[in-house]
C-alpha cells in the first residue's frame, strides 16, 4: 500500500512538475498538431485519389471522401488482388470494411507514437539525475517507487495528449466529411488513440529505461532514437533473413522482444489477440524499464 | 547508555585509484549536533553521501538508527538530506515541493501542511512559498533545500554546507534555527567554517584523506573546560603571582598575539573557580581585554596531531 502511494505521488509529482514546466503543454501540441495535420492531409489527398480512380474505373463519383475506397474493399475482385498481394491476413480481415480515414489516422498515430514519445518522455530520468533532484526523492522512497512512478506519470501523459489529439481528429473530420460520416468516425478515432496509448507503453519503457543509463539528457535522447531505428528495423530483418536464408524459426521469434513485433495485434479487433498483444507490450515496457531501473538501482546517485 | 543515530566502520568508498573514504569510522550520538570538518576532497561529502544511499560503499558497515545501511523501506522519511550541487525541481515552488515530500514521507494532508508552514518560517520563506524556484535567488534556493529536510522533523538531518550562500541575517537566522533544533534531531553538519562548527555543534570529527583522526565533544576538542585564554594589554611581570593562584596551572605567553594561555586539570574547579582566582592577580599587573575559556576550533583544527581514531 505504501508503495503504491509513493509509486502515486511520484507520479502526480511528473504531472505537476510537467504542467508548471509547460512540458504537458508541448507534448499536447505534438500529438494535437500531427493528428491534425494527419487527419485534413489524409482527406484532402484520399478525396483527391478517388476522384481520379472515380474516372479511371468508372465508379460512381461521389464528392465525400471515403465512398470509392469502401466501394473499392466491398468489390470482390479488387478483394481478391489484395488478399494475392499481402496474402490471407486475420488483420486483413478484421479491417476491411472500415473507413479508409479511419485506417490512416491509425496508421500515422502508430507510427509517429513511439518518436513523440521518445522525444518527449526520454530525458525525464537522466533530467533528475543530472540535476540532483533525484536525491531528494530517494531518502522518501525507493528507486525502483520513483521509476515506476515516473513511467506511471509519462504514461498517463500521454494517455491524455493521445485523447485529446484523437478528438482533435474528429473535429476535422467533421469539418471535412459529411456529419453521419464524420459522427461515425468519432468512436473508431478514441479506439485508435487508446490503441496507440498501449503500443506507446512499451516505447515509454523502452525511452525511460534508457534514460536512467545517462545523467545526459542529451545522451538518452539519441539513445533512444537509435532505439527506435533498430527496434523498428529488426522485424522486417529477421524476416528477410529467415525467408532468404532459411535461418532457424527462432529468429522470426525475436521479434516479439520489440514492440514493433507486437504492433499487428493491435489491429486486431477479436477479443484474444487483441487482449494478448496489449498484455505483451505492457510487459514488454515494464521489462525495459526494469532493465534500466536494475541498472540505476545499483549506480551511484 | 548513549545510543548512536549513524554509525560507519571501516567505510570506504574508491573513485577511481582514489579512495575517497579510506576506513572512515565514525559514531554520531543520538540526539548530538555533530561537525565535519576538513580540507576539500577530505570525504566529507562522500560520506554524507553513503550514508544516505546515494553512494554505494566498497567496503565497510554503516548502521543508520539501529536498522541497518539506508533502506528507504526502512528509513524513508527517518533521514533527511542537504545533498551538495543538488537542484530542487526548478518548475517547483517551496510549498509544492515540501509539501510533496511532507506525503510521501507519511505525513497526512494537514499535517504535511502544517510541517511545510512552519520550516518555510523558519528559513524565512513564507512570502516566496508560491514562487517558483526557478524566479527565487540562489539564498532563497537554498534556505529551500535546507527547509526540506526538516519537514516532518525526521531522525536524522545531514546538511552539507548548509549556510554556504546565505546572506548574513539569514545565515544567523538559519543558525539560531539548527540551535534550537539540538537534542531534538541528530544533526550532522559539513563546513569549512569552523566558526559555525563551533557555535552550532556538540561534537565535531577531523577528517583528513578519507579517515577520521578526532572525533570527540566540541568542548573536549576546543580545551574550554581546561584552558583559558586571555587578551592582555601587556605581557604579565610576575608569572609566580599567577601559579600562587591556580595552584597546578600552567601559563603560556604568546607575544605577537598578546594572549596568556592558562591550562589547568580538575583539580583547579573549573573555569569559573579559575576565573574567579586569576582575575585579580592578572589585573593587579596589566589590563585584561578579553576572556575566553578554550581555544577556538580553528586553531585546534590547525594544530591538531595527525591521530587517527
Amino acid at each position: 500500500m505504501r508503495t503504491l502511494w509513493h509509486i502515486w505521488q511520484t507520479a502526480l509529482g511528473e504531472w505537476g512538475g510537467a504542467i508548471r514546466s509547460r512540458r504537458a503543454l508541448v507534448l499536447l501540441v505534438l500529438y494535437l498538431g500531427a493528428a491534425l495535420l494527419c487527419m485534413n492531409g489524409t482527406i484532402s489527398v484520399l478525396g483527391r485519389m478517388e476522384k481520379e480512380l472515380a474516372v479511371v474505373l468508372q465508379l460512381p463519383d461521389s464528392d465525400e471522401t471515403g465512398v470509392v475506397s469502401a466501394s473499392l474493399w466491398k468489390s470482390k475482385p479488387f478483394n481478391r488482388i489484395v488478399r494475392s498481394v499481402v496474402g490471407e491476413s486475420p488483420v486483413l480481415d478484421d479491417i476491411s470494411g472500415r473507413h479508409p480515414v479511419e485506417l490512416i489516422y491509425a496508421w500515422f498515430v502508430f507510427l509517429c507514437a513511439p518518436l513523440l514519445t521518445v522525444l518527449v518522455a526520454g530525458t525525464r530520468v537522466s533530467e533528475d539525475l543530472r540535476s540532483g533532484a533525484v536525491r531528494y526523492m530517494l531518502v522518501r522512497e525507493t528507486r525502483l517507487e520513483w521509476s515506476v512512478g515516473k513511467y506511471l506519470g509519462q504514461a498517463l501523459m500521454i494517455a491524455v495528449a493521445l485523447v485529446v489529439s484523437a478528438m482533435g481528429a474528429a473535429v476535422v473530420a467533421f469539418c471535412r466529411l459529411p456529419s453521419g460520416t464524420a459522427a461515425s468516425l468519432f468512436l473508431p478515432l478514441l479506439n485508435w488513440g487508446l490503441r496507440a496509448w498501449i503500443y506507446s507503453l512499451a516505447w515509454l519503457g523502452l525511452a525511460l529505461g534508457i534514460s536512467h543509463l545517462t545523467r545526459s539528457p542529451g545522451r538518452a535522447t539519441s539513445l533512444g532514437i537509435v532505439a527506435i531505428g533498430l527496434f523498428g528495423a529488426l522485424p522486417p530483418l529477421m524476416d528477410f533473413l529467415h525467408s532468404f536464408h532459411g535461418w532457424p524459426g527462432v529468429l522470426t521469434h525475436l521479434r516479439m522482444l520489440v514492440p514493433a513485433g507486437a504492433e499487428m495485434s493491435l489491429w486486431r479487433f477479436s477479443a484474444v489477440p487483441l487482449l494478448s498483444g496489449s498484455f505483451h507490450l505492457v510487459i514488454l515496457g515494464l521489462t525495459y524499464l526494469m532493465a534500466g531501473a536494475a541498472f540505476f538501482c545499483r549506480r551511484d546517485v | 547508555m548513549i545510543g548512536f543515530a549513524i554509525v560507519t566502520r571501516n567505510l570506504v568508498k574508491r573513485r577511481g585509484r582514489q579512495r575517497a573514504l579510506d576506513g572512515l569510522s565514525l559514531s554520531v550520538p543520538r540526539g548530538a549536533v555533530m561537525g565535519m570538518v576538513g580540507a576539500n576532497g577530505a570525504g566529507k561529502t562522500t560520506w554524507m553521501m553513503t550514508v544516505a544511499g546515494f553512494l554505494r560503499p566498497d567496503a565497510g558497515e554503516i548502521d543508520l538508527l539501529g536498522n541497518g545501511p539506508f533502506d528507504a523501506t526502512r528509513h524513508g522519511g527517518r533521514v533527511a538530506i542537504l545533498p551538495q550541487d543538488s537542484e530542487l525541481p526548478l518548475e517547483d515552488t517551496p510549498e509544492g515541493a515540501l509539501y510533496r515530500f511532507g506525503r510521501l514521507q507519511g505525513l497526512t494532508a494537514a499535517a504535511a501542511r502544517r510541517s511545510v508552514r512552519e520550516t518555510l518560517a523558519a528559513v524565512n520563506l513564507t512570502d516566496r512559498a508560491r514562487s517558483r524556484m526557478r524566479t527565487l535567488s540562489h539564498g532563497m534556493r537554498k534556505r529551500a533545500m535546507v527547509a526540506q529536510c526538516f519537514v516532518g522533523r525526521p531522525e536524522v538531518v545531514l546538511l552539507d554546507e548548509p549556510l554556504n550562500g546565505l546572506d548574513p541575517v539569514e545565515a544567523d537566522r538559519l543558525r539560531r534555527f539548527i540551535l534550537s533544533q539540538r537534542g531534538r534531531q541528530t544533526i550532522v553538519i559539513s563546513s569549512h567554517n569552523l566558526e559555525d562548527i563551533e557555535r552550532l555543534c556538540t561534537h565535531v570529527a577531523f577528517i583528513e584523506k578519507g579517515r577520521v583522526t578526532r572525533m570527540d565533544s566540541v568542548a573536549s576538542i576546543t580545551h574550554a573546560t581546561d584552558r583559558i585564554v586571555f587578551t592582555l594589554v601587556h605581557e604579565p611581570g610576575n608569572i609566580a603571582a599567577l601559579s600562587a593562584a591556580v595552584p597546578g596551572a600552567s601559563f603560556e605567553w604568546r607575544a605577537a598575539e598578546r594572549l596568556l594561555v592558562c591550562t589547568f586539570g580538575d583539580e583547579a574547579g573549573g573555569v569559573a573557580a579559575v576565573n574567579r582566582r586569576l582575575l585579580p592577580a592578572l589585573l593587579a599587573q596589566t589590563d585584561v581585554l578579553a576572556v575566553a575559556s578554550g581555544l577556538s576550533l580553528e586553531e585546534a583544527f590547525l594544530s591538531r596531531s595527525p591521530t587517527v581514531v
